[in-house]
């Protein structure tokens, strides 16, 4: 996933790309493989996997909790602005605005930013114990790196990415409610009677479902990118980076062909 | 014990190691001695498996390991400990903990005997009062010599050290080496050290071997190497002199 000599020949370069991409695709899998099996082999070391989910939920709320109710004061006066302008009035404003956090705001914002402050810390983490050789030495002990390192983190990532993305619909829906009354003129009586109409318990559990896998693609990226980094301080620096980069390039794509696929049960 | 047959081992266009051939015999103290960079650690790793060779063959105990999966690899590793160039102790864990960690791992001991070794371990290395500490806690040289424990606390037949005594003080590195020179006598422990220090390498090393851009240039014991014309080997035996 990465071009290191720009060659001066177009096909040689892309040649070049496609060898690289193909290498970093096939050990992708297999890690993925090898944290399958890890997951269902043995039980997880409990100890590690609460204290990730304790780094991963925790640390991550406020800043989840204060950034989301600013997206979704955006999302709702934003749309109330131009259904005003389009069809002169925002009466459908509460309905629309509760279906877009649901299906698209409380997820994906949450995600993003579990990538920027989980994400990153995890490769970081992650990529210093290789280039410390901490990784060797759990191999000379006998320790399976991936059961003692990536699996606590999927799971705690994955349960914390759902809690989270429940806990930030909520204060999406909140803060939404909060606005219009306040703002537009919607009494919570009415947001909410807006809201039985246009949303469905199906938009809940697509949402939960988006975020369970989000929570799958964040550690596991952090820790290729990690167990993969080389060595010195810019080694580290840029796995962070690349771990960044593609889990927030993966959750865009990922949340589009799942939105897509559900479009099918509305 | 451990014999490396026309090893090659290439990282991209570089190749590393080009071609090696060494026979290790069990209970004897081999240097590697070697320029940053030529592929001493490259070599270590190896032997256990941490890295693939491109080509060539390793075998150990009269096994050919070199083609090992990772499953294979586990009683390996148990029979050859191994302490690396970075102390690469676990942050998350105690120095005690660390230490017990690859005993807890390997032997079902009681509490009591676990903690007995660890102590032993550590005042082999002469260490004391850091047990409840944390790695970050403790100065690079103190994480060097625990490291050096926990390799040495699970007896292993084997030892392979990179760079165990760099960084510390002349005090501690003397006893570093005294303790590879016992280690060797007492258990017949067969053991690999890499090192810069061709100071102790004649005094301990029962053969040297002198890597030069992943190739062997010259090997032989300490007296055969005091003779020898290869520049390289010259100037690091005037290196030694200089500090005598
Ligand atoms: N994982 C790796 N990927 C790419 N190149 C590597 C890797 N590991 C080592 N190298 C390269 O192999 C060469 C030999 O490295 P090695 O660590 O064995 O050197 P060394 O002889 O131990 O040197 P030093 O005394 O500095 O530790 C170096 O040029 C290094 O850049
Ligand atoms: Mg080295």
């Amino acid at each position: 996933m990465s071009i290191k000599t720009v060659s001066a020949n177009p096909f040689s370069a892309l040649g070049h790309f496609l060898i690289v991409s193909f290498k970093d695709i096939r050990s992708f899998s297999q890690l993925v493989g090898a944290t399958l099996v890890q997951l269902f082999a043995h039980l997880p070391r409990k100890k590690e996997t609460f204290q990730q989910l304790y780094f991963v939920a925790n640390g991550s709320l406020w800043t989840i909790a204060f950034c989301v109710t600013f997206a979704s004061i955006v999302t709702i006066l934003e749309s109330s602005f131009h259904m005003k302008i389009v069809i002169q009035n925002d009466s459908m404003v509460p309905g629309f605005a509760s279906v877009l956090i649901l299906r698209e705001l409380g997820s994906v914002v949450t995600a993003l930013l579990l990538t920027s402050r989980v994400g990153a810390g995890m490769a970081a983490e992650i990529g210093s114990m290789k280039v410390t050789e901490q990784i060797d030495a759990l191999k000379m002990l006998g320790i399976n790196p991936v059961r003692f390192l990536v699996v606590p983190r999927l799971i705690a990532s994955t349960i914390g990415c759902v809690i989270l993305s429940i806990i930030a619909n909520m204060v999406c829906i909140l803060a939404a409610m909060i606005v219009a009354d306040q703002f537009l003129g919607y009494s919570i009586g009415l947001f909410l009677t807006a809201m039985r109409r246009f949303v469905d318990f199906q938009d809940i559990i697509f949402a939960s479902i988006k975020a369970f896998c989000f929570g799958i693609v964040i550690p596991l990226m952090s820790c290729y990118f990690g167990f993969n980094c080389k060595s010195g301080a810019d080694g580290v620096g840029r796995a962070t980076t690349q771990s960044v980069v593609f889990a927030s390039v993966a959750i865009i794509v990922l949340d589009f062909i799942l939105s897509y696929t559900f479009s099918y049960f509305y | 014990m451990i014999q490396y047959k026309k090893l090659i081992k290439s990282f991209g266009t570089r190749t590393i190691l080009k071609g090696i051939d060494l026979h290790i015999k069990a209970g004897e103290i081999v240097f590697i001695l070697g320029t940053s960079g030529t592929g001493k650690s490259v070599l270590l790793k190896n032997t256990v498996g941490l890295m693939k060779p491109d080509s060539g063959e390793i075998w150990i105990d009269d096994e050919n390991v070199t083609d090992f999966t990772e499953q294979e690899f586990l009683p390996v590793r148990k029979k050859c400990g191994m302490v690396f160039q970075h102390p690469a102790l676990f942050d998350s864990l105690s120095i005690y903990e660390n230490i017990a960690f690859g005993l807890r791992k390997h032997f079902s001991l009681p509490e009591s005997e676990i903690k007995e070794r660890v102590e032993q371990a550590l005042s082999l290395v002469n260490l004391e009062n850091v047990l409840a500490k944390r790695p970050g806690e403790i100065s690079y040289g103190m994480q060097k010599r625990v490291s050096l424990a926990r390799t040495v606390v699970l007896r292993p037949k084997v030892l392979l050290f990179d760079e165990p005594t760099t960084g510390l003080d002349p005090v501690t590195t003397n006893s570093v080496n005294s303790l590879i020179q016992n280690l060797s006598r007492k258990l017949n422990t067969t053991s690999m050290v890499v090192s810069h220090d061709m100071h102790c390498a004649l005094k301990i090393a029962d053969r040297i071997v002198v890597l030069d851009q992943g190739q062997i240039v010259e090997q032989g014991t300490p007296q055969e190497l005091l003779r020898s014309q290869v520049p390289l080997v010259r100037d690091f035996l005037a290196e030694a002199r200089d500090l005598l």
